[in-house]
């Protein structure tokens, strides 16, 4: 089935606004064998068609702008900044009707092709580190659980906010700046929850510790202990108290 | 939770709900806001603090709802997850109505983010209409188009705008979202007379008004919603709402350059003192008309 006019009138807008800019402004309407007159209308209104590119290229960009400001000064520093950014909206991946989940999809798209990372390998994780705390401050809601308790015991399981992240990274990503765009390369561990207030909050981890995190939300506590090689439970009890009073860890139930 | 309300219920000038006025919102029940329009999109699914507050806020205060990204006029298939939340969130909000744009925001999948102009063509217009009639039969509330503005034709044109918007209104049997300033801001990029323009349209099917500032970029005026609204916008407002002779709710909207809360009431005001004087003579004979007639 031959496909409509509309749609094929809809596709050149799409290409207009998401490649790269053609010489000529009713070449991609031509291209899908729309009507002369379509591509001369293109043609005809050269100045509105720019500013619908630069529009909505600026609703998918300043979102990255706002979320990766470290990743785009190290990428300005270099004069590829707009490469990426127009790699990026070609590949349309952009797929949610959520303003919010464009920075997402970015993220996702890096990860997926690897995008400059043959020269920076720590592209992904400094984007990652960068989106961190905005989805942790933003993860949904989860119902009350009322099989909790507050106090931490040698045969528990630790219950984790559902919003709370422990991450591993193999450099410093969370210490870049944007006029210090490049990380030590040396493995790092983040927690990221939400506060009280509803704030994100970000801490770092020595390994053991986010190892027991990472352990102890299916195995008791004391065994979780034992094989990290820590004979007494109780510094790792009273951080996990510590946890819990700060909002990362809900609270602590019996392994089922 | 807030409970359904009737269309009558809504009149006045309301604001936009937006993050940055969340704290003070919430804070206070005297803020002498009507109502606020919300968009689903930036809800559903999202958490944390602003969206707590926002939710209370929408709990108390009486909400209408304004999506962006549904794609009315587009070809991609409806995202379903997405219609079920939506339809939850529409009862829980109590709205009278929903509105969408009537336009295209995605081709083949990818989200642009961006009100972009249908073809003003008889195609478009029965597509548009057999997509309009499908979305309003999974909504729970019935369905608002608002036109756009539009800064280019997409390909060569059939018709004009008035006569597409017209048409696609009559076709789909819908409400109309009549965004003043967008008929103001297209009179000035393609030169007509927007009460001339106006006159041509089923203006019985309006059922909201959307009043905004704009810009002029190079030789063309853009809607950016970043500005005060100008005094022949709030002329047309009151043109518009003194031809209806009923007061239809007006929102005035914000969404760049976002002033102090405390000024966005100011300039609230005094759209809604020029409401007010609009429908002076017309407010002891008209009762709040059921207009939405779908």
């Amino acid at each position: 089935m031959s496909e409509s006019r509309t749609f094929r009138l809809q596709r050149a807008m799409a290409s207009l606004i998401l490649d790269d800019e053609p010489e000529d402004i009713g070449a991609p309407a031509e291209r899908l064998g729309l009507p002369a007159g379509d591509p001369q209308a293109f043609r005809d209104q050269p100045e509105a068609m720019d500013l619908y590119r630069e529009l909505a290229r600026l609703s998918l960009t300043e979102p990255l702008e706002t979320t990766f400001p470290v990743l785009k000064a190290l990428l300005e520093g270099a004069e590829v900044w707009e490469d990426c950014a127009q790699a990026f909206l070609s590949a349309r991946v952009v797929r949610s009707t959520h303003y919010r989940d464009i920075a997402p999809s970015f993220l996702g798209w890096l990860v997926d092709t690897g995008w400059g990372q043959d020269r920076w390998p720590f592209l992904a994780e400094l984007a990652h580190a960068e989106l961190l705390e905005v989805l942790v401050a933003r993860f949904p809601e989860a119902d009350l659980r009322q099989d909790l308790h507050d106090e931490p015991g040698p045969g528990d399981v630790v219950w984790l906010d559902p919003g709370t992240q422990v991450v591993a990274y193999a450099h410093a990503v969370h210490r870049a700046t944007e006029a210090a765009p490049v990380p030590e390369a040396r493995p790092t561990h983040l927690l990221a929850f939400r506060d009280e207030e509803g704030e994100a909050r970000v801490l770092e981890l020595t390994a053991a510790t986010a190892t027991l995190l990472v352990q102890a939300r299916t195995r008791p506590l004391a065994e979780s202990a034992a094989a990290l090689g820590l004979s007494d439970p109780a510094p790792a009890l009273a951080l996990l108290r510590d946890l819990r009073r700060q909002g990362a860890v809900l609270g602590f139930r019996a392994p089922h | 939770m807030a409970q359904g309300r009737s269309p009558g219920s809504f009149q006045g000038v309301g604001l936009g709900l937006r993050r940055a006025h969340l704290d003070e919102v919430a804070a206070r029940e005297d803020h002498g806001v009507p109502f606020w329009e919300t968009c689903p999109e930036n809800l559903i699914g999202d958490g944390g603090r602003h969206h707590r507050l926002a939710s209370a806020i929408l709990d108390r205060d009486p909400v209408l709802t304004h999506g962006l990204a549904i794609s009315l006029g587009g070809f991609d298939p409806w995202d379903g997850d997405y219609l079920r939340e939506l339809d939850r969130f529409l009862v829980r909000a109590g709205t009278p109505w929903h509105s969408e744009h009537l336009c295209f925001t995605g081709v083949d999948g990818s989200c642009l983010h961006e009100l972009l102009p249908l073809p003003f063509t008889h195609e478009a217009a029965r597509h548009t209409i057999a997509r309009a009639r499908d979305l309003q039969a999974r909504l729970p509330v019935p369905l608002l188009l608002e036109n756009i503005t539009y800064y280019a034709h997409l390909g060569e044109p059939e018709m004009d705008e008035a006569a597409f918007i017209a048409e696609v209104l009559e076709g789909a049997d819908v409400g109309w979202l009549l965004d003043v300033n967008n008929v103001y801001v297209n009179a000035l990029n393609f030169g007509f007379d927007p009460k001339a323009w106006l006159t041509r349209m089923p203006l019985d099917r309006v059922a909201q008004i959307h009043i905004a500032g704009h810009k002029k970029f190079g030789s063309i005026t853009v809607d950016t919603h970043g500005a005060d609204v100008i005094d022949p916008v709030i002329e047309l407002m009151q043109w518009t709402l003194a031809r209806l002779g009923r007061p239809a709710p007006v929102l005035l909207e914000r969404d760049n350059h976002i002033p102090d809360f405390g000024d966005l009431l100011a300039e609230r005001a005094r759209i809604q003192a020029a409401y007010d004087a609009a429908l002076a003579p017309a407010k002891t004979e008209a009762a709040p008309a059921e207009v939405v007639r779908v």
